[in-house]
């Protein structure tokens, strides 16, 4: 039985928007490179870098105006209830091609999915993407691709499942070793390994000895969530909207230090 | 009465028992390339032969390596660690024989989106052996085909063992 649940945290002070991050996503999961990727309605890639600023009023002054990079990938919510995870897009999956494993991750089998897209509706993130265009790649690329993930065929929805086939990898190595807890395989996902600056810090969120412990970091002021307003809110207030309403209750942290920038990314102007 | 309705359903009969053919047909070609090996290997000798030296199951050759990874068809290294090329078969074997050589597939090709791992199967449970999926390749005298896999592996026979070891059976743990 795992009691592990996978979380990430990003540092956006730490964040230099170069983008490895979301290379190293692509190229860890097969993704072909499209045409139409700058078409960002369109665009088929798990993670997404987005530029943020605070002035789309346009009336700052010169010097006023800051900008950051967000990195956006799949929340992996557990709903209200972390013991019994209940993300917005598995209840939606008529085929179940989506659901919750033990460690909290939300799986998408592509072979399975037909494509309908209902989960990519329900998804408060967007983090889920439609591949619209057949996987074509370049001359020797195909030789490059990573033998663990299965290429996504057309018509199905994508997303990030946190590098669960590394876990994988990494428990078979441990399992080699003679490791018989399969809680103490540690893993690290491909945009957690490539970031330069270390802003993203992926781990266990019920381990004390984690970088990502939750208890920390909801009472960490500098930690926000993205689109949801019931942090750094009063226990009552909190426990009242947990009452009226379900909340994605993502996994995935982001700090910073700047006001107006976790003012964006909660949604919300009093969190 | 009955003779009519027969007759109105034997179509039907007839089609289903013929899909049921043909796709057991379709899975065995789309699943198990080259059941035939290059080579006539005598699975019972080497087995004994190895029991006797005390080297253990099918590990010796079929093992895995540092990084918990199935080895498969074992390579021509693993041969030379007890032949030593005096006779001439052997000799004409380790002249016109390479590991990269094609021919050697695999008997259960997996779908693309299966993790299948072999290790964590065989060393967290006694009930999984290597006989289980394989047949009775320990005993076989030829490389052909033998028993049970036939080039299918049912998603059910995963998810009934995981469910009565109590193993989780989410989506995640087998495919990516």
């Amino acid at each position: 039985m795992m009691t592990v649940r996978w979380g990430m945290s990003i540092d956006l002070d730490k964040c230099t928007g170069c983008g490895a991050c979301q290379v190293a996503c692509m190229q860890e999961n097969n993704m072909p490179i499209f045409e139409e990727d700058s078409d960002i309605p369109k665009r088929v890639t798990f993670l997404d870098l987005m530029k943020v600023t605070n002035d789309y009023e346009r009336g700052k002054n010169y010097g006023e105006v800051q900008v950051a990079f967000v990195p956006k990938m799949c929340m992996q919510c557990s709903g209200n209830d972390p013991q019994n995870p209940h993300p917005p897009c598995v209840s939606v999956c008529p085929v179940v091609a989506t659901d919750v494993g033990e460690d909290g991750v939300v799986s998408q089998i592509w072979s399975r999915c037909i494509g309908c897209r209902y989960c990519q509706a329900a998804c408060p993130y967007e983090a889920r993407v439609f591949n619209w265009w057949k996987p074509r790649y370049e001359s020797d690329f195909k030789k490059g691709l990573n033998p663990d993930v299965s290429v996504a065929s057309r018509g199905t929805v994508v997303k990030c499942t946190f590098c669960s086939h590394i876990w994988k990898r990494e428990r078979d190595k441990a399992i080699a070793q003679g490791e018989k807890d399969i809680n103490k395989v540690t893993y690290t996902p491909a945009c957690v390994s490539a970031c330069p600056t270390g802003a993203i810090v992926f781990g266990d969120l019920n381990n004390p000895n984690s970088p990502v412990y939750e208890t920390r970091l909801k009472n960490d002021p500098r930690a926000v969530r993205m689109v949801h307003s019931i942090d750094h809110q009063p226990e009552d207030e909190r426990q009242r909207r947990l009452r009226i309403k379900e909340f994605p209750n993502p996994k995935v942290y982001y700090l910073s230090s700047q006001k107006w920038l976790r003012d964006i990314i909660s949604g919300f102007q009093n969190s | 009465m009955k003779r009519t309705l027969l007759l109105i359903f034997l179509p039907f009969f007839v089609f289903a028992f013929l899909s049921y053919v043909v796709f057991l047909k379709a899975c065995d070609y789309a699943m198990s390339n080259h059941p035939e090996k290059p080579l006539p290997f005598n699975h019972k000798s080497h087995g004994e032969y190895l029991k006797k030296l005390g080297a253990g199951d099918c590990e010796y050759c079929h093992g895995f390596y540092a990084n918990g990874r199935f080895k498969g068809i074992p390579d021509i290294a693993t041969c030379k660690s007890c032949h030593n090329g005096s006779t001439a078969a052997e000799k004409a074997m380790f002249k016109n024989y390479r590991d990269t050589d094609r021919p050697w597939g695999s008997y259960a090709k997996q779908a693309d989106l299966v993790y299948f791992s072999h290790i964590a199967v065989l060393k967290n449970t006694k009930e999984a052996r290597c006989t289980s999926c394989h047949g009775d390749k320990k005993n076989s005298m030829t490389t052909a085909k033998t028993g049970r896999i036939m080039g299918r592996m049912p998603m059910g026979r995963c998810m009934d063992c995981h469910t009565a070891l109590r193993i989780s059976n989410t989506c995640l743990v087998c495919h990516d």
